[in-house]
């Protein structure tokens, strides 16, 4: 019969229920199961959400980065929204990661920025890339030239990114005021915080899974609904 | 003991990531207001458009 069976859930609310599960547990770890750091006391707690913040910020980067090369492959349209959607939440991500960096660096450094640092100036000039990522694809009219202005522009963004990670490594404690939680020899804390820090970095990735996939839906919801009132004022 | 400064920086950084979370969720039901709002424009055309036949 038409109509008995229930609608399968989609995607985006699969996500959403995953991360809500995943953030009430990070949550719940943050402030009642894992201890307090020895030497940076209570504020330290800004990590298990700064650090997931800022490696999300990374993921939709080079998300959008992928899907990029795959349109320039493929010439697919829908792939221009799968690799224009995460530059947006990635400087959504991004503009978060440098506030609650800011309040963390306030607290512990006793300043809100500090230039000389490699780790915090490399993942500002990311940002300030993908910030005029924008400017390109909006100073273009819609169509394949945008698309494949865009496409290229995020991949050339994305080499950036293992200069921001793995350039910090090479730079000289001199310079570096920014603490290196992940070495060569694993993680720098102990099992309660590395546990607490991989269900924090799981829930912040469910959110931005669900937020990608909402976004992605209401700008195909959008262009349809473009195309139809087109159609219908030309009288189709 | 847990110093004021810090529990009240923890409580900035957290409380500053549901406010973008819930401003992000406002953006989104404004864009489907504006998709609601075309959609019946469209059904109005199509009314009217049915009316004259």
């Amino acid at each position: 019969m038409i109509g008995s069976r229930r609608p399968r859930p989609d995607g985006a609310t699969v996500a959403a229920l995953v991360a809500a599960v995943l953030m009430t547990a990070a949550l719940a770890m943050i402030f009642f199961y894992v201890p307090t750091d020895v030497s940076e006391g209570y504020s330290q707690r800004i990590f298990y959400f700064h650090v997931p913040i800022a490696l999300t910020t990374y993921t939709l980067f080079v998300w959008g980065a992928v899907n990029a090369a795959r349109y320039l492959l493929r010439r697919d349209e829908s792939l221009d929204l799968k690799s224009y959607v995460p530059m947006h939440l990635g400087v959504i991500f991004g503009s978060l990661t440098l506030v609650t960096g800011s309040i963390w660096a306030n607290i512990a450094w006793g300043t809100w920025w500090f230039w000389g640092d490699t780790q915090l100036t490399t993942f500002l000039i990311i940002f300030l890339f993908y910030c005029a990522y924008f400017m390109l694809r909006f100073s273009v009219e819609p169509g394949e030239r945008r698309a494949t202005y865009s496409a290229v522009y995020a991949l050339l963004g994305v080499g950036l990114i293992p200069l921001s990670v793995i350039g910090v490594r090479f730079a000289q404690s001199n310079d570096l005021i920014h603490p290196i939680t992940f070495n060569s020899n694993g993680a720098n804390m102990d099992h309660s915080m590395f546990l607490t820090f991989l269900v924090a970095l799981a829930a912040m990735l469910s959110l931005a899974v669900t937020m990608y996939l909402v976004e992605l839906r209401g700008k195909r919801i959008d262009e349809r609904v473009r195309r139809i009132r087109r159609l219908v004022e030309e009288g189709v | 003991m847990i110093s004021e400064f810090a529990a009240k920086s923890v409580a900035a950084v957290y409380g500053l990531a549901w406010v973008v979370t819930l401003a992000y969720i406002a953006i989104l039901n404004a864009k489907l207001g504006r998709l609601e709002r075309q959609l019946d424009e469209i059904a109005g055309i199509l009314e009217r458009r049915a009316g004259d036949v």
